[in-house]
């Protein structure tokens, strides 16, 4: 039972203190190894939006990582177009049992708001990032105007 | 190895591919030309893979039921006919023989893959003994005008055929010579969007086709009257679509043996009739039930909890001939995950309809043509929805008391569930005669057939592979005197076991539970010295052993000791624990050539045969191989592949081998999963136990593995690491979980590592894993659920959590693998060996298929004829073996390549081919990205700096910006 137990401390740390760019985590009510959360970037493009994203942990949690997915689209050169993002820290090479969801969290927001053209997933996008970023920002804003969700009030 | 270099096993290979038939110029005229293009297997391959978006213009799947014949009366002696069916010249299919008949009944179906444009050509022949078969009469069936004429459904229509003869000597003059009977079934296209050939190409020796689907003629065949398409061939339908009334009753039953049970009305509705007609009576407009060979990608995936589905699994007992299997009493029951308790009693045997709701087929529509299954669907009879202890929902089958994670679907058209003499359910495929234990769907399906397809490929791989050659001398064994000081200090022999003296006095040692006879103690083996190869020493000689066990001798006649061996010829140089130079013992020949000395002097006189069908391969072989006294296997192996009768002079049990292991290692079945994503090894499959033979069968495989390194054959896949020392009854330690399961390897040294006492871990001393969705909770010790993992105790921790993971799930598989195994090649034989090397003598050295890589390479901002990428392929072909496979390694993360070849590459998040993008500046190094197969390349401006930097990249830098 040790993926449950950890599981159900993480998340009601996370719960009680409230990360500013990811809101609304909760658990699947038939799945604690489901959870789903709404990540609120500070940076422009992405500051008109939310994004939802799902996290699946497994059952040897703590021993294997947490994947990561987005439910909302998102036009980022390390997001591909099923939703897919290569996040060193839950890699195989650096996962540790002691990394915490939220530290995951906030690689994965500080990804959103900084994008790595370096190792993109969406190579056409980095290179726009790099070689016109007004136009790569209008796109961005514009895609992240039609596909996301809406931030929360506060 | 005197029978090693044969037949080459392409010969007997070719039969299943069947290229060059000769069939009259008309069929040629009609055939499709992406037919004609593709080779059998490599088609259907294709054909799965290319999935999406390739509409209806690939391959569809066809059910043809060869029913009976009417032949004409000429002669003597009355024929023996069987059918062969060939599907635009290609994939032969045959009948039994039905002997010494002029109504010939056979009602054999068969599942075929045609285009809407195929041709089936229908061959009457009559078996001879003695003589070249002769033909009673053929036809060909343009499929392309019966599509039109039934507007693309092709549901149990009955095809009456005009079969013809063309005289030899009267001007090759074509005379009547009987009547065919087939039902095709199963097939329905939206004729709207084919390409159907139209009369151009129309079928030469035919009146035109009918153009357009006349609706008076459609309701006429509708009805049950039977319409001539063109000459020669007439067709009805069998059944009307809608729900029946007086027609109905002349329906005949299409199933072949009578095996539907009497229902209400009369003649018994198969299955997929009755689907059909359910189906018929929902509101919603329907799609009848059909299987589509390609359209994998549409079926819904409905996993409500693992991220990945459950692997598919498509277990099957071994029973071909169906309708036996109730009566073949097979060991324990054993049900599926949880929920079995309340069900209620089943009769075993008892008809299907006394079942509540027999078939648990619902109301659903097509698996294929339906998106995800809305919750608020009802589920299908017998079925119910229950929350597990996380709260999480699964389905309960209380028809076959099982359960699933996925909603369920329908059945697939042309099966059927019944229950065996225990009252276990299985599933009976009527278009191919199998039957399985795990309810079916679409996406399985697929999977098994993309599976079968490969054969050819297997084939060819079995016939890259290879190892030194075997000339080399013998050790010849020479008298050795054994002193009896060295028998009592290692006590009594195992069990089973017998010490003996040959007539000049040499000692053998006798397995009587194998049967087999060999020099060494077998108390010693592999481990201490032998004395097989050496003479006697000379007078006053004696040999001691330190007391690390290193062999010295002494010299009673001058007092004085050494290492070095005093007898003549006696190799000089240091020595190793089998007596010969330590430099020369190591070396893999050496060991190779003890273990083929062993197996040598223990082969056993004459000879076994197994015949096999290649469409039941692992039945047959199954069945044959267990129903034999191990030791016999040792006996030298003919093998015959039915219907294709040669002189097996090696070849062709090397083909049986590479095959078999190929069907039997296939992960569809469970007995074996890859280790992990990025290791293509395999290892039992903790989930094997959906199938309640499944330690039947690891000990049927451990027989077969042994017979493979028994007999010197390759098997076409390889075990992981730790398996091998498994069966070397080596240690497992944690830096084998490494092989297998690296993140949890990483994990575990981790917490090795750290103090893990401030880090908020929530350690326990118990775990979890999953199998087949289902949760399984183990505690490594008593009440660990309790104990927290401490720095204090981590240690033992660690080494619970080892033996666990490497164990988990399969310790009882295992022990039945190595119990067939044992009983042919006895398990002390390996032990010259390391676990790498019993790998290279199990799978042989494999090259890189670099064609079959090509084929299935994608590409992102490049295509397959820019520069960058032709000159990738040049180096890759230009390079040796070994800087392809650290290349493959580079990119994908192992250098072995998937089962399957480099169409099933698997990603972290599932299938995901190799792929080459265009990224970045001529001045980068490549990069890889190994979770998804992808090497980005940059654009580099010449072929020297491609491979300079590629070469760099791959040899340089060790895991350069991999992800």
């Amino acid at each position: 039972m040790t993926a449950p137990r950890r599981l159900r401390k993480e998340l009601s740390d996370l719960q009680e203190n409230t990360l500013k760019a990811f809101r609304d985590i909760k658990a699947d009510d038939d799945n604690l190894l489901r959870w789903t959360g709404l990540i609120v970037p500070d940076n422009p493009p992405y500051n008109k939006g939310a994004f939802r994203i799902e996290i699946n942990f497994p059952a040897e949690y703590p021993f294997k990582p947490p994947k990561i997915n987005f439910k909302t689209r998102i036009y980022h050169p390390n997001i591909d177009e099923k939703g897919q993002v290569c996040l060193p820290i839950i890699s195989t090479e650096n996962w540790k049992p002691a990394t915490r969801t939220d530290q995951v969290v906030q690689a994965l927001v500080d990804l959103i708001n900084d994008p790595e053209p370096e190792h993109p997933l969406r190579a056409e996008l980095a290179e726009e990032f790099l070689k016109d970023r007004k136009k790569f920002v209008k796109n961005a804003e514009d895609y992240t105007k039609k596909h996301s969700e809406k931030r929360p009030a506060d | 190895m005197a029978d090693g270099n044969g037949l080459p096993a392409g010969a007997a290979s070719g039969g299943s591919i069947e290229a060059g038939q000769t069939v009259n110029g008309a069929v040629s005229a009609s055939t499709n030309p992406s037919t004609s293009s593709a080779a059998g297997a490599g088609a259907v391959a294709g054909a799965g893979a290319g999935a999406s978006g390739s509409g209806n213009q690939g391959y569809h799947q066809l059910s043809v039921t060869i029913e009976e014949a009417s032949l004409r009366n000429n002669g003597f002696l009355k024929p023996n006919p069987y059918v062969e069916l060939l599907i635009d010249s290609k994939s032969k299919r045959k009948t039994d023989l039905v002997k010494n008949n002029y109504l010939p009944k056979w009602n054999e179906e068969f599942t075929v893959l045609i285009t809407p444009n195929s041709t089936l050509h229908f061959k009457v022949l009559d078996h001879s003994s003695f003589r070249k078969d002769a033909m009673l009469g053929e036809k060909v069936i343009y499929l392309a005008p019966i599509l039109r004429y039934f507007n693309g459904r092709c549901e149990f229509l009955e095809l009456t055929m005009d079969l013809f003869v063309t005289s030899k000597s009267d001007n090759r003059q074509q005379t009547k010579s009987g009547e065919l009977v087939a039902i095709l079934n199963g097939l329905k296209l939206d004729m709207s969007k084919l390409q159907v050939q139209g009369a151009a190409t129309a079928p030469q020796n035919g009146n035109p086709p009918v153009q357009a689907v006349n609706p008076a003629i459609a309701s006429d065949v509708a009805a049950g009257r039977s319409f001539e398409i063109y000459q020669g061939v007439r067709a009805r339908m069998r059944l009307r679509s809608s729900s029946g009334n007086s027609n109905g009753a002349e329906s005949r039953s299409p199933l072949p043996n009578g095996t539907a049970e009497t229902r209400r009305t009369a003649p018994a509705p198969p299955v997929w009739e009755q689907q059909q007609q359910q189906a018929n009576q929902t509101p919603q407009p329907q799609q009848p039930l059909r299987m589509v060979n390609g359209s994998g990608a549409a079926v819904p995936q409905t996993a409500p909890y693992p991220q990945q589905p459950p692997a598919p699994v498509l277990a099957r007992p071994l029973t071909q001939v169906y309708g036996a299997l109730p009566d073949n009493a097979t060991p324990a029951a054993v049900y599926l995950p949880a929920g079995a308790g309340a069900v209620a009693a089943v009769v075993p045997g008892a008809p299907m309809d006394q079942q509540p709701g027999g078939l648990p087929i619902s109301q659903s529509t097509d698996p294929q043509l339906q998106t995800q299954p809305a919750d608020d669907e009802p589920l299908p009879a017998g079925w119910e929805i229950r929350l597990d202890q996380y709260g999480r929902r699964y389905y309960v089958d209380h028809n076959t008391r099982s359960t699933y994670w996925e909603k369920p679907t329908p059945l697939p058209p042309g099966w059927e569930i019944r229950k065996d003499g225990r009252g276990r359910v299985y599933y009976v495929d009527h278009n191919t005669r199998k039957t399985t234990w795990q309810r079916p769907n679409s996406e399985r399906l697929m999977h098994f057939q993309h599976w079968q397809g490969q054969r050819a490929h297997v084939v060819a791989q079995g016939n890259q592979r290879y190892l030194y050659s075997q000339q080399q001398q013998q050790p010849t064994a020479v008298t050795a005197q054994v002193t009896q000081d060295d028998e009592d200090a290692l006590g009594p022999l195992p069990d089973g076991w017998e010490k003996k003296v040959q007539s000049d006095n040499r000692v053998y040692f006798v397995n009587h539970k194998n049967r087999t006879t060999q020099w060494e103690d077998p108390r010693t083996q592999g481990q201490e010295v032998s004395l097989i190869n050496e003479g006697p020493l000379p007078p006053g000689w004696e040999i001691r052993y330190t007391a690390a066990g290193e062999r010295f001798f002494v010299d009673h006649n001058t007092r004085r000791t050494t290492f070095e061996d005093p007898r003549p010829g006696a190799p000089k140089g240091a020595k190793g624990v089998y007596g010969v130079p330590r430099a020369y013992e190591r070396s893999f020949r050496w060991k190779l050539s003890q273990f083929r000395y062993l197996c040598q002097s223990n082969a056993l006189p004459s000879h076994i045969k197994i015949t096999v069908t290649r469409q039941t391969l692992f039945e047959d072989s199954y069945h044959q191989i267990m129903r034999l006294p191990a030791y016999e296997l040792r006996r030298r192996l003919y093998i015959i592949f039915r219907g294709e009768e040669g002189l097996d002079y090696g070849g062709v049990s090397r083909e049986w081998f590479f095959l078999l292991s190929h069907e039997v290692l296939n992960p569809m079945y469970c007995l074996f999963e890859y280790a992990n994503k990025n290791n293509y090894s395999l290892q039992i499959n903790p989930a094997s136990y959906v199938n309640p033979d499944h330690l039947q069968y690891f000990k049927f495989i451990g027989r077969f593995i042994a017979m493979a390194l028994y007999h010197g054959r390759f098997i076409y896949s390889g075990f992981t690491m730790p398996f091998y020392k498994r069966m070397l009854n080596k240690k497992l330690t944690i830096k084998d979980i490494e092989t297998i399961d690296p993140e949890f390897y990483n994990s575990l040294i981790w917490v090795r590592d750290n103090n893990i006492d401030e880090c908020g871990l929530e350690l326990w001393f118990s775990v979890d894993f999953e199998v087949l969705g289902q949760i399984i909770h183990h505690e490594l010790k008593e009440n660990g659920e309790k104990e927290r993992v401490t720095e204090e105790n981590k240690e033992e921790y660690i080494t619970l959590m080892t033996e666990w993971r490497m164990t988990r799930g399969i310790e009882q598989q295992t022990k039945t693998f190595l119990e067939g195994f044992n009983e042919v090649v006895p398990l002390e034989w390996l032990k010259y060996f390391d676990e790498r090397e019993l790998e290279l003598i199990l799978c042989g050295m494999q090259d890189v298929d670099v064609e079959d890589w090509q084929r299935n390479t994608i590409y992102r901002h490049y295509n397959r004829s820019s520069k960058q990428v032709v000159w990738f392929w040049q180096f890759v072909r230009e390079t040796d073996n070994e800087k392809r496979a650290r290349l493959l390694q580079f990119v994908t993360g192992t250098c072995r390549v998937p089962v399957g070849g480099f169409a099933e590459l698997m990603g972290s998040n599932g299938p995901q081919r190799f792929c080459i993008e265009k990224v970045g500046k001529e001045t980068w190094l490549p990069r890889s990205h190994t979770c998804f197969n992808r090497l980005d390349l940059p654009p580099y401006k010449s072929y020297d700096q491609l491979v300079e930097k590629l070469t760099f990249a791959i040899e340089e830098t060790e895991g350069f910006c991999q992800e």
